[in-house]
């Protein structure tokens, strides 16, 4: 194929939108790479049981007579809360993109993925989301057999608005593996973003993932709801506890605008850091 | 049938007439790579050594320059084959991922097949291939098969022309027996066709093979060379090696770079290298009895053992004829005469010619 074809190749290809099909591929590839490990992925069920044990009993202790509400919450819809924020957190393992991202860059690896005809950023993505895939309907089975059994249904969940949950929950995911790539793309400037990666895990696991945001104080709600808790963990689990199609479209348009906003800075760190790429040994 | 032989003699006699007034390299051969003064300079932390160095490195962290290339300039042309060789540190890969655009240069100007790595790195990845020896790109947990049909979607192929690529290039380096085998399983030379295979699939104009032999038993290094070779042979494709092998440099190419603390310090063909530099042969001889050696200007006995003895003959100093004559022939059980291998040769350019430029880099670095 001379250089002419494979130019008018490339340029037909995004005329047609089919410059996407290769991060369909690396998609399905990872799809199939991570299928051989299902096994490994279900021993993660117990932890995920554990933890959501220990939240059951806690809750039980918490709520101590039948339909109070705390911030605004059944014991049943916290409990649901905690199941739905713990399955994405288990289900998405977000931090291995960061892990990624961060030996790449500081192990050099990147070079090599570079001089290939894809956007890193996006590449890392598609793998992310193929490695999801996998994991997250295994924990969303586990979780509704353990919240069907041990806290009984979703308080009037309606099959219907099933869809729209999914859409938020993987946006949701979108996002966070994005601002992880953010964060970790600072290793491009910096020794180690671990430190930050770290913050921003904690703030997403303490505040959005384990409690609801009407925990706090209003003030303080005002302020996470900014952050990317909102977005990522809170939106989600609270449209599946309490689903409002006004709360359903208010989510999907942070989620957007965060999206949008996440993939600019994203693009524009990887653009500014790869000029400062330092590749050990040449 | 006539008219067919008339008019390849005639073909024939056009090629030999352009052939002879030199018009065919100067006309027809483009350029694939073209750079001049590319240069590229590090920031490397530095750190005194202890406790106390350490806790200096965070209060006061001092940096120094290193310059990798320093206004380096060499063009390739279109279907050759290219040597880029130099001692560890000497800065081949540093321009090995500026021409491919992974790293950006300080200075200079890059030019692939047209195109400025640095600014059009992915356009310019359509048109080239990289085989590092030492780092994967093949997805470990897939087949060959599979693995080659991904990088046809990352190239942008049609799944029709992949499948035909693939059965192309499979036949090619009789990957048959374990293109259904997840890469994790094959030997290292099964993988290296592999990856070798993979690099090839977009069809590249430019192969850059990094190390492409490395670990690799003699047979599969002579498998994996004429591969090359042929691929070179049949597709024009223009080759860029760096190679710690000697075997690759000799077998595969016809002209060699040599680098040293980021400078060329030799850019020659493989025959211009070997006419100046093989003026010393290795005279090996075996002697029905002890014998005293000649003691002549120009001959260096390197070895003596009871009959047998190395010499070295310098013949910039004294004629192989005249050398051997100082030889009792009638006492020479046998005799073996062999120059000095390519091997030797690099090694003392580097030593040569490096010495002078590491002590220029030292005063340029701080």
């Amino acid at each position: 194929m001379s250089g002419q074809e494979k130019n008018a190749v490339s340029k037909t290809g995004v005329l047609n939108g089919k410059k996407w099909r290769k991060y369909r591929v690396i998609y399905r590839s990872v799809l199939m790479e991570n299928l051989q490990y299902a096994a490994n992925i279900a021993l993660g069920f117990f932890g995920y049981f554990v933890f959501i044990f220990i939240f059951i009993k806690l809750w039980d202790y918490m709520y101590q007579e039948p339909g109070e509400l705390i911030a605004g919450y059944s014991k049943e819809q916290m409990i649901w809360y905690v199941m739905m924020t713990e399955m994405m957190w288990f289900g998405s393992n977000a931090s291995a993109v960061a892990r990624q991202v961060k030996t790449d860059i500081r192990g050099g690896n990147i070079a090599y993925l570079m001089n290939k005809p894809y956007h890193y950023t996006l590449y890392i993505l598609a793998k992310y989301t193929g490695e999801w895939s996998v994991r997250l309907p295994m924990f969303a089975g586990l979780a509704v057999v353990i919240g069907t059994v041990l806290v009984g249904p979703v308080p009037a969940f309606k099959i219907i608005t099933v869809p729209a949950m999914v859409v938020c929950i993987i946006l949701g995911l979108t996002i966070n593996a994005v601002l992880q790539i953010c964060i970790s793309l600072l290793s491009f400037w910096i020794e180690d973003a671990t430190p930050f990666r770290w913050l921003y895990d904690k703030l997403l696991l303490v505040v959005g993932t384990i409690f609801p945001l009407e925990i706090f104080p209003r003030t303080a709600q005002a302020f996470f709801k900014l952050t990317p808790i909102y977005p990522v963990c809170y939106g989600p689990a609270k449209l599946i506890v309490d689903f409002g199609p006004e709360k359903c479209i208010e989510i999907l348009a942070v989620q957007a605008l965060y999206l949008a906003a996440g993939c600019g800075l994203m693009f524009f760190i990887y653009r500014k850091g790869v000029k400062k790429l330092y590749v050990n040994g040449g | 049938m006539g008219d067919t032989l008339r008019c390849m003699e005639q073909a024939v006699l056009f090629c030999h007439s352009r052939v002879s007034k030199g018009l065919v390299r100067e006309e027809s051969v483009m350029q694939a790579i073209r750079v001049e003064a590319l240069s590229k300079t590090f920031r490397v932390r530095r750190k005194e050594k202890g406790l106390r160095g350490s806790v200096q490195a965070i209060l006061r962290p001092r940096t120094e320059e290193v310059r990798a290339v320093r206004e380096v300039s060499f063009g390739v042309d279109e279907g050759e084959m290219l040597a880029f060789i130099g001692p560890n540190g000497a800065g081949k890969s540093t321009t090995i991922k500026m021409l491919t655009g992974i790293l950006y240069p300080d200075g200079g100007r890059v030019e692939v097949l047209g195109i400025d790595p640095a600014k059009q790195r992915r356009q310019l990845a359509y048109q080239i291939g990289t085989v590092f020896g030492q780092k994967e790109q093949l997805w470990t947990h897939l087949t060959p098969y599979d693995n080659f049909r991904f990088f046809g979607a990352i190239y942008d192929i049609t799944e029709n022309e992949t499948e035909k690529r693939i059965g192309e290039l499979a036949e090619r380096f009789e990957l048959g027996e374990f293109i259904n085998t997840p890469v994790r399983n094959l030997s290292l030379g099964q993988r290296i066709r592999c990856e070798i295979v993979a690099s090839l699939i977009h069809k590249p104009q430019v192969l850059f093979l990094d190390e492409p032999t490395i670990g690799l038993d003699p047979v599969v290094k002579e498998s994996v060379r004429s591969l090359v070779k042929q691929m070179n042979r049949e597709c024009n494709t223009t080759i860029f090696l760096t190679s710690h092998d000697v075997g690759d440099i000799e077998k595969l190419c016809k002209r060699i770079i040599i680098v040293n603390a980021g400078q060329i310090v030799l850019d020659d063909s493989m025959e211009h290298l070997k006419y100046h530099y093989l003026h010393k042969k290795i005279v090996e001889v075996k002697m029905q009895e002890e014998t005293a050696l000649p003691q002549v200007e120009g001959i260096t006995v390197l070895k003596q053992k009871g009959t047998n003895a190395r010499l070295e003959v310098d013949t910039a100093v004294i004629a192989i004829s005249d050398a051997l004559r100082q030889i009792n022939a009638e006492a020479v059980e046998d005799i073996n005469i062999s120059n000095v291998p390519l091997e030797n040769i690099i090694m003392n350019i580097y030593k040569a010619e490096g010495k002078d430029l590491t002590e220029q880099a030292g005063n340029g670095q701080g």
